[in-house]
């Protein structure tokens, strides 16, 4: 029996110093070319995607198993935290409530308004989007993007592309969907740009993430009309985000002599490192994006006989 | 040499990808350690006949597809470092923990440099010094493995 022993220690240590197949340098360039080109796979097409789906919703559980501590954590200060504080809370919340039920209450009427008016002019209706509740479930795993993990998924009709908010404005994009979970790249992430308008004059714009919590606004003339303090609220233009979110406030403008342009650095006004909740707002349908088809054969007169017969009609109702 | 089976190698290796998936808070994230690079490195260098670079590169693979980095990215450094360390295994012998620690030293700052030569490449920002903060807490995860599981150079009789 320790004949045995032996045999099967030599039989395992023999190959380890002698025979090991190939060597480790052409391992070594096999391996590296097997990557470079996934790499190149995965960064020019979309193959992979589903193969990094199908892995991610396999590790699941394993991420639930890692979450765990963390959520416990949070249950337990929760539970822990002071009693005064849930009523001080509460007493807020109530208070907030009830001025948002009062501007709320002026809101159903100038919507109304505003609907009654948008026909009145043959205009298009602005279309309420829809959203999901998400929580962020963590931050991306390298710590140098500006990622976060939400627990929604494609189970819940997330896509790609959608833009998420939270109560004080946008905080960025879903850009993977997996099956459980989506990755949702904030505005600060160089990756990111978002379409802009200066609230005070309506200035169109477009803001990049500097990828250091700040938004930048590039390709502006030295003598573009922004403050410091100024608001920047989404222009909807790309039909993702909804228009008149807001995005950051103005905080620096430096004038560079040298430089054609301003250089304009802006803070997001949403908790943008926040742990919170948040909204994914679901993306607008086709039809709903395309522009309201022009009617070219009707000439001007026509066009306005059917407008005043439509405002007839209207006051007939 | 104490007896490693193949399942001790994996399950660690699991384990290792486990950790990084731990959700870490706020500034922790910068400090944490390439668990799976570190124990990787432990047992390509203490039993190069079960572990070698096709699984260094397995594991960088993961890598990618749990942490959502562009694939292929940890699997090539992986894969490069893991060669490094290997070409020079037998000779590892002869070091004491001090010469090991700066080898294994070495090799980190090796696989950071691949990534962080793939990321100049992608097009990612420059990233500043604190990216080469695993480096440091790799490295003491090493003392850590060799103090909990013994260092490479064991007798093999007593």
């Amino acid at each position: 029996m320790l004949k045995g022993v032996h045999q099967k220690l030599e039989a395992q240590q023999t190959p380890a110093f002698f025979t090991r197949g190939a060597s480790a340098f052409s391992r070594m360039v096999f391996f590296s070319a097997l990557s470079i080109s996934i790499m190149a796979v995965d960064a020019r097409f979309n193959y992979l995607s589903q193969v990094r789906q199908a892995f991610i919703a396999a590790l699941h559980p394993i991420e639930i198993v890692a979450n765990a501590p963390g959520e416990w954590y949070r249950d337990v200060k929760k539970y822990f935290s002071a009693h005064n504080e849930l009523v001080q809370e509460n007493y807020a919340l109530k208070q907030q409530a009830f001025e948002h039920q009062v501007m709320l209450q002026r809101l159903s009427t100038v919507q109304a308004e505003n609907v009654h008016l948008r026909s009145l002019l043959n205009g298009n209706i602005p279309i309420q989007p829809k959203a999901v509740l998400g929580e962020i479930s963590h931050m991306g795993r390298d710590p140098f993007t500006h990622v976060v993990v939400v627990n929604r998924g494609s189970q819940h009709n997330i896509k790609a592309g959608q833009a998420v908010v939270d109560s004080k404005g946008v905080i960025g994009q879903v850009t993977r969907v997996y099956p459980f979970t989506s990755e949702v790249t904030l505005i600060t992430d160089k990756e990111l740009s978002i379409p802009i308008q200066i609230e005070r004059n309506q200035l169109r714009a477009i803001a990049f993430g500097e990828g250091n919590n700040t938004l930048d606004i590039p390709y502006l003339p030295t003598n573009v009309d922004i403050k410091v303090g100024d608001k920047l609220v989404t222009s909807g233009i790309d039909g993702i985000y909804p228009a008149g979110l807001a995005v950051a406030t103005v905080t620096k403008i430096l004038q560079n002599t040298e430089s054609p342009f301003a250089k304009i650095v802006s803070t997001p006004i949403a908790g943008v490192g926040n742990h919170t909740q948040l909204l994914l707002l679901a993306l607008p349908d086709a039809e709903e994006i395309s522009a309201p088809q022009p009617e070219p054969e009707l000439k001007p007169e026509v066009a306005i006989d059917r407008k005043k017969n439509k405002v007839k009609q209207n006051a007939s109702h | 040499m104490r007896h490693t089976s193949l399942i001790t190698v994996y399950l660690t290796l699991l384990i290792a990808l486990l950790c990084q998936l731990f959700p870490w808070v706020g500034q922790g994230i910068i400090f944490r350690p390439d668990f799976m690079l570190v124990i990787l490195l432990y047992w390509l260098l203490r039993a190069p006949n079960l572990c070698n670079v096709g699984t260094a590169w397995l594991a960088g693979l993961l890598v990618d597809l749990a942490t959502g980095s562009l694939l292929g990215q940890h699997a090539l450094s992986f894969t490069i470092t893991a060669f490094v360390a290997l070409s020079y295994q037998r000779r590892l012998v002869l070091f004491n923990s001090w010469q090991l620690a700066g080898y294994v030293f070495a090799l980190l700052i090796i696989e950071r440099s691949v990534i962080l030569l793939l990321k100049l490449f992608a097009g990612n920002e420059s990233p500043s010094l604190a990216y080469f903060w695993p480096i440091v807490t790799g490295l003491l995860l090493w003392q850590f493995m060799i103090l909990m599981f013994g260092g490479l150079t064991r007798p093999k009789t007593t």
